[in-house]
């Protein structure tokens, strides 16, 4: 077996444990911190996005409990449909006498807003469809509504400017059919026993507490397409106006400290200075820190080593090899019983001879091998191959 | 000064003024109050200064075996005293449970016992005694901490005395050998008794017999009351790490069995470690405790970054007798510095003693020449066989020079230096 002499390419200097591997902590976090801030930024710009479109009854929102259906239709029919998602944008809009204002989310609404609202929209007809009106201050308190269900095909009973109907508007003859609804307790269309689903608390302002008539999923069952359209479609421009909670001023809704006892915030406040306390109480400590003075001690082969790594980084081959084969050598000749150095120079030594009978190679072979005048090896691969041969020799010759 | 877990507890209290009368007015009333409470605590706890600490002296003990050391405390004060005591010793000492309770009327006193389990070799010191003293309502305790000196030597663990019953043994034998009057070197004459069937003819006393009406043969027996000293080097190298244990106790180790093997034998052991001067030096006039005292000697001893001064070594073992003895040096074959500085002195102390070199091999650097996987590798096992070559080259020269060298692993040193020496013994080479 001949080692094998194939020049490849000089490995890359590969420098063993060239700082510790704290220096690459901050480079692999950083890229970790920068995935998981991307991560959620799409994350939120995907939610928040769909959180536009998910809400009940928004123009925008083509699932069952949305009410793009309705939008679409009145656009089609030819009104004007505007939608506004927050107060500021229903104050840029105009409202005149052929405007109506839909509002469908009047929860998100506050009292500020609710002003802003009812001023904005005095000259025109506004609609609210939906509950918590008394909430935010629409309705009054006693005009609070109840949850009823509502029997199949609920007739409108009511007549076009009759006392409790709404304004300009002709339902007679219609029924809608939705399962539950708000009934207030007011005079209006759609009476059942417990009031009224469609009221008009004072001119100009229509409640309409089925507010599911207006629904994608709803809007074709009975009559509900022909009251929503009569109802919203009556003047020539309809701006739909979706409240945004951020508009409400902050204590202006009801704050949730307001729900919480008084005494909790005191009360934490103790438990802080309690733990401040305890932490005083189990820091302290029972004497000063001992300390152990440890005597000097290093690893023992630590010098071979580091020689090692020396000769590495400094390519020393010639040094290397030449260390290797001498102590082959040395381990031949003692096992063989026989001097290690040649009897004259330019003769084979007679450890190399002796090898070569015992392991059947060729003189020249184990003289490449083990012989001070072998050339070094020319690259690092070489010296390994040539580290394995002589190991792979070694062996050889203990088994004979 | 301290706290104790009630003034949180108190503090906690709080709550219940708090959530009857949720106003920041009760609030901090109630902290100040806790406060003012634990001030006045305070100023009423007695004194720290009224305790009296004495510390009893322990005794030396084995690495890793258990001992124990006694705090005395007294209250010289007149009032009655409660808190708290630590007795804190140096973490190798191993002084677990070393907080007490002290409650002491005036003028009473308790002894404190914490347990000692030293992990290591050497004189393992106490740092001082913490006393903390209650107040009456025991919410805030005085503390100060004083130094109360104390001490345990932990003495080598001499491992290798497993190995000694099977080396005295081997040493009755070759007493037995002499007793059926083998004669020859390592022997000497012990007395004249009459012939029986068997003994060697070789062995009658002509001179004797001439004079008695039987024939009488001479006996032999070894050599006694011959010298061994040992020689501990403490310098920088012998602060080498072999498989977790440092050379120098292993060399201790070694030392320790050879000795009471030599004093059983009836050979004098003597002790001389250092490295740039002497550490530690013990004369012993064959006595058979000298384990114990050679242990008490190498206890405090601590590799010492320095190169070794072998003259004043050398020196120091001639200063103990003019009479040809065994020298045993127990310091590593590192090429350099046997070479640098122990030659020079080996030429002329091999001129008047016998020595022998007892070495801790480190395994580490054949497995380091065995392993040529990669590039690295492959320089590493260049290095290591340099480094053997360069040992195997050095002890060659001082076998040369006259001096045996004992190269064992740490594990195998002691039984190897111990059937050394009792080969030289049954040679007669002392």
């Amino acid at each position: 077996m001949s080692p094998t002499l194939t020049a490849g390419p000089a490995p890359a200097t590969a420098v063993p444990g060239s700082g510790p591997s704290r220096r690459f902590l901050p480079r692999r976090s950083t890229v970790l911190i920068a995935l998981v801030v991307l991560a959620t930024v799409v994350l939120l710009a995907v939610s928040t996005r769909d959180a536009t479109r998910t809400d009940p009854l928004d123009p925008d929102n083509p699932s069952p409990g949305g009410a793009q259906a309705l939008a679409r239709v009145l656009a089609d029919e030819g009104v004007d449909v505007e939608v506004v998602r927050d107060a500021d944008a229903l104050e840029d809009t105009e409202v005149d006498g052929d405007t109506t204002v839909l509002v469908t989310a009047p929860y998100s609404l506050g009292g500020a807003s609710t002003d802003r609202l009812v001023d904005h929209a005095a000259d025109g007809q506004l609609v609210v469809a939906g509950s918590g009106l008394a909430q935010v201050g629409l309705l009054d308190d006693a005009d609070e509504p109840v949850t009823v269900e509502v029997p199949d095909d609920l007739e409108a009973d009511c007549e076009a400017d009759a006392a409790g109907g709404v304004d300009g508007v002709d339902l007679s003859g219609l029924a809608i059919d939705v399962e539950v609804a708000d009934a207030y307790p007011l005079d209006g269309c759609f009476t059942v026993d417990e009031g009224s689903l469609l009221v008009s608390p004072r001119p100009g302002l229509t409640v309409l507490g089925a507010a599911d008539v207006l629904a994608n999923d709803q809007v074709l069952r009975g009559d509900n397409a022909a009251v929503a359209l009569r109802l919203l479609g009556a003047r020539e421009r309809l701006v739909w106006y979706v409240p945004d909670p951020a508009d409400v001023p902050a204590g202006e809704s009801t704050a949730p400290s307001a729900l919480l006892p008084p005494w909790l915030v005191p009360v934490l406040w103790l438990l802080f200075a309690t733990s401040l306390v305890g932490i005083w109480w189990r820091a302290r400590r029972f004497g000063p820190l001992v300390t152990e003075p440890l005597p000097v001690s290093v690893k023992a082969s630590e010098t071979t080593r580091s020689r090692g790594r020396l000769y590495h980084r400094s390519r020393d081959r010639g040094h290397a090899a030449g260390a290797l084969r001498h102590a082959a050598r040395d381990r031949f000749a003692a096992r063989l019983g026989i001097p290690a150095t040649p009897p004259a120079p330019g003769a084979p030594a007679p450890v190399v001879l002796d090898v070569a009978r015992r392991t059947a190679r060729h003189p020249a072979e184990v003289a490449w091998l083990i012989d001070p005048t072998a050339p070094p090896p020319g690259t690092d691969t070489e010296l390994v191959d040539l580290a394995d041969a002589l190991a792979e020799l070694d062996r050889e010759v203990r088994r004979t | 000064m301290a706290i104790t877990g009630r003034v949180p507890l108190l503090l906690l209290l709080g709550v219940v003024p708090l959530v009857l009368r949720p106003t920041a007015g009760v609030g901090w009333g109630w902290v100040g109050l806790v406060l003012a409470v634990t001030v006045v605590d305070l100023l009423l706890a007695p004194s720290t200064t009224a305790v009296g600490l004495r510390r009893e002296a322990t005794g030396p003990v084995r690495t890793g075996e258990a001992t124990s050391t006694t705090v005395v405390a007294t209250n010289t004060g007149r009032r009655r005293l409660r808190g708290a005591l630590r007795d804190a010793w140096q973490p190798t000492a191993g002084a677990t449970g070393n907080r007490h309770r002290l409650r002491l009327g005036p003028g009473a006193s308790a002894r404190l016992t914490t347990p000692l389990t030293p992990v290591r070799r050497g004189d393992l010191r106490a740092v001082g005694v913490t006393v903390r003293s209650l107040g009456p309502l025991r919410l805030v305790a005085r503390q100060r901490t004083l130094d109360v000196p104390g001490s345990v030597r932990s003495l080598p663990p001499f491992e290798s005395r497993k190995h000694l019953p099977s080396r005295l043994a081997r040493l009755r034998e070759l007493d037995g050998r002499a007793a059926v009057r083998v004669r020859g070197q390592g022997t000497e004459f012990d007395s004249l008794r009459e012939y029986v069937d068997g003994d060697d003819v070789r062995s009658i006393d002509w001179r004797a017999s001439a004079r008695n009406r039987t024939v009488v043969v001479r006996t032999w027996q070894p050599e006694r009351d011959r010298r061994v000293v040992l020689v501990l080097d403490t310098s920088r190298v012998s602060a080498g790490r072999v498989d977790d244990v440092p050379r120098l106790d292993s060399a201790m180790d070694a030392a320790l069995l050879l000795a009471a093997l030599a004093s059983r034998a009836g050979d004098r052991v003597d002790f001389v470690a250092g490295d740039r001067r002497v550490r530690s030096r013990v004369r012993s006039a064959g006595s058979r405790a000298i384990a114990g005292t050679l242990q008490d000697a190498m206890a405090d001893l601590s590799p010492v970054l320095a190169e070794a001064d072998w003259s004043a070594l050398a020196a120091a073992v001639n200063a103990m007798g003019r009479r040809r003895c065994l020298v045993v040096l127990l310091t590593p074959l590192e090429p350099a510095a046997v070479e640098e500085s122990l030659l020079p002195t080996l030429v002329t102390l091999v001129r008047h003693h016998r020595v022998v070199l007892a070495s801790v091999r480190d395994p580490e650097l054949e497995r380091l020449a065995a392993t040529r996987g990669t590039v690295a590798e492959a320089y590493g096992a260049a290095a290591a066989e340099q480094a053997l070559g360069r040992r195997r080259r050095t002890a060659d020269m001082l076998r040369t020079l006259g001096v045996d060298v004992v190269d064992a692993d740490a594990e195998s040193l002691p039984p190897a230096l111990a059937d050394h020496y009792l080969s030289l013994k049954a040679r007669g080479l002392l």
